[in-house]
């Protein structure tokens, strides 16, 4: 077996254990909680009847044991539960809320490591002033709660200047198609993107600086100066190459935290991803539906660090070795 | 007597002169430490003059008219149900600094006896602790704060416990790794040729000294206690017998439109305790690692 193969395989067996967890996390819980865990796993209202039915569905009337495996199989075949508020299984209602979810993320994500890795660049560069100045403003940036930011940005830009929509992700009563659904989407995107992303650059460009001055003070950097090229070049080519490994695995490994921020973000500007979904829920006290978003969120960041675990494996071989 | 407490009272003065001396070093040396320091200490005061300082009892209904913009009597203006806005921000400072400090006296706990004795103990035992810790870190520890609160009830006591029992991962990581350096050293080798228990060396002898690591870590970690409670919060996830700066947000959201003073002064007060304690954290880690201090 070739070396990758097997670090590959490594990964999955670290990996997917976790994902149990989540689950055997979960179950824990609902049986700890005070209460009747029947209205937990399936909302506070529905007749007799339907709770009947469910509690018999779920073994919730048979010996823990036999409750446990029962959950943990359903939720392995995907099966969460029926939300009773909505009239519809909750793996359907979360599935079709990921994809605004994601590219809400990804296009934050983005959007902040670019200008984030140009302004960490410059920053790490041209240490004095500017140094100082972006430091200050990247601990602003950090400290800000975003979903506060994001209600200052939609006040501004939707409510007083009227030039960006108030929420939703494509107007309502226009049947877009084409072209146009995606100018429209990308209008609606525009608010919360730069809200979710404001708060991921100022991580990034803390990072960039620090990994790109590590990079400063290597060699092969006095050999480049040495040979007469162009600062520039030698911070944008020469270290900065060396510099963005660290960058790109923080990235992808701040899954977790640009997740959370998107599921805030999404409930300013009633994005219709799985944050909203989870506000809703709340509000309705909608339990089955909240567990599901907590199952499927931690799945999400699970498989996020596997992707850039093993990406960062084939990138830099020195890991695998590890 | 009298000369023993004439000592005494000399003895106090030479440490708090001693005390002062270090930290005037550390305000000269870093001015984000100072920044920090000052906020953090206007913030703790606001905080415990709140009543003093505000004239409506907090959380009162209509003791204005809803709406009302900012007025003289009513400074950050009047919310939805016509509580006075400027007394539940103060009241909810309160709310926040009382829920970042237990939480993390929480999460310290459990952080610090975890991370101790997989670093104290090692072998099999540090492996599978540090396998767990791995985990709780991936898992999104907002999302399992949320469905803790969630079900559990929705009052300030679990809102606090919530919070404690998922963010003690970096702790336990930090402790273990601070262990790891610290038993090797001669002393830990002569305590034990003395025949000194576990017990006293883990608490006696390596512990006081893994603890000032920790300190700047803690600082930043009362500070994220603080932004879950206001996330918490802001999804509607909070108890609504206590006045909190999230929760206020929250409120906010619905009147985005009418009233921007609803949004405005919550966050902004929410945002200068975040920065304080941010400044401060960034401080104390840069001080304590003269490394950063030449950069």
């Amino acid at each position: 077996m070739s070396p990758l193969i097997f670090f590959i395989i490594r990964r999955l067996i670290q990996y997917v254990p976790m994902i149990l967890v989540v689950i055997i996390v979960t179950f824990l819980l609902v049986r700890l909680a005070p209460g009747d865990p029947t209205y937990i796993l399936v909302g506070e209202v529905g007749d007799e009847s339907f709770v009947k039915a469910m509690r018999e569905r779920l073994g919730l009337d048979r010996p823990l044991y036999d409750q446990f495996v029962i959950y943990i199989s359903n939720v392995f075949r995907g099966d969460l539960g029926y939300s009773y508020l909505r009239s519809e299984p909750v793996a359907k209602l979360i599935v079709e809320r990921i994809p605004a979810t994601l590219l809400l993320v990804l296009t934050a994500m983005f959007i902040s490591a670019l200008v984030g890795i140009i302004v960490g660049t410059i920053a790490a560069a041209r240490r004095g002033v500017a140094d100082l100045t972006l430091s200050t403003l990247s601990i602003i940036g950090i400290s800000i709660p975003y979903f506060w930011l994001g209600q200052i940005i939609l006040i501004v830009f939707a409510v007083w200047l009227g030039i960006f929509p108030l929420g939703g992700m494509v107007s309502v009563g226009y049947e877009y198609q084409g072209l146009e659904y995606f100018l429209d989407v990308l209008y609606h995107l525009t608010l919360p993107a730069m809200t979710l992303a404001i708060f991921n650059i100022a991580f990034t460009t803390k990072i960039t600086r620090g990994s790109v001055l590590e990079a400063l003070t290597q060699d092969y950097i006095v050999t480049a100066r040495a040979k007469g090229i162009p600062e520039s070049r030698v911070v944008f080519r020469h270290a900065l190459r060396n510099a963005l490994i660290p960058v790109v695995t923080y990235t992808g490994f701040n899954t977790g935290v640009l997740l959370v921020g998107a599921i805030l973000t999404e409930t300013v500007f009633a994005w219709p991803g799985m944050g909203s979904l989870l506000y809703d829920s709340i509000r309705l006290r909608d339990y089955p539906v909240v567990l599901g978003i907590f199952i499927y969120g931690s799945i999400i960041v699970i498989l996020a660090n596997l992707i850039v675990d093993v990406l960062y494996g084939i990138i830099d071989p020195r890991i695998r070795l590890r | 007597m009298n000369n023993q407490g004439a000592a005494y009272t000399y003895h106090l003065k030479n440490v708090g002169l001693q005390l002062l001396y270090k930290s005037s070093k550390v305000f000269k040396v870093n001015p984000r430490f100072t920044a920090g320091f000052i906020i953090v200490l206007i913030v703790i005061i606001l905080a415990l003059v709140a009543p003093f300082i505000t004239w409506y009892p907090p959380l009162k209904t209509l003791v204005g008219k809803p709406f009302t913009p900012p007025v003289a009597l009513h400074p950050f203006g009047v919310d939805d149900l016509g509580r006075d806005i400027y007394t539940n921000v103060l009241y909810g400072i309160r709310t926040s600094l009382i829920v970042g400090v237990s939480a993390v006296t929480i999460s310290l706990a459990i952080g610090i006896l975890i991370g101790v004795i997989a670093g104290y103990y090692g072998g099999l035992l540090e492996d599978a602790l540090m396998r767990i810790t791995d985990m709780a870190l991936i898992i999104p520890q907002f999302l399992l704060a949320l469905v803790i609160v969630a079900i559990f009830g929705q009052n300030f006591q679990n809102i606090i416990i919530a919070i404690g029992i998922v963010s003690w991962p970096g702790i336990a990581r930090m402790m273990r790794a601070e262990f790891l350096s610290i038993k090797e050293r001669p002393f830990v080798e002569a305590a034990k040729a003395v025949g000194l228990s576990d017990v006293k060396i883990i608490f006696e002898e390596i512990l006081p000294n893994a603890i000032p690591a920790i300190i700047p870590y803690a600082v930043l970690q009362v500070n994220t206690a603080i932004l879950v409670e206001a996330g918490l919060g802001f999804l509607g996830i909070a108890d609504p017998n206590v006045p909190s700066l999230g929760l206020m947000l929250n409120t906010a959201q619905q009147y985005l439109v009418r009233a921007w003073f609803m949004a405005f002064f919550p966050g902004l007060v929410l945002s200068i305790i975040v920065i304080g304690l941010n400044l401060l954290g960034d401080g104390l880690i840069e001080h304590l690692n003269p490394r950063l201090r030449k950069r």
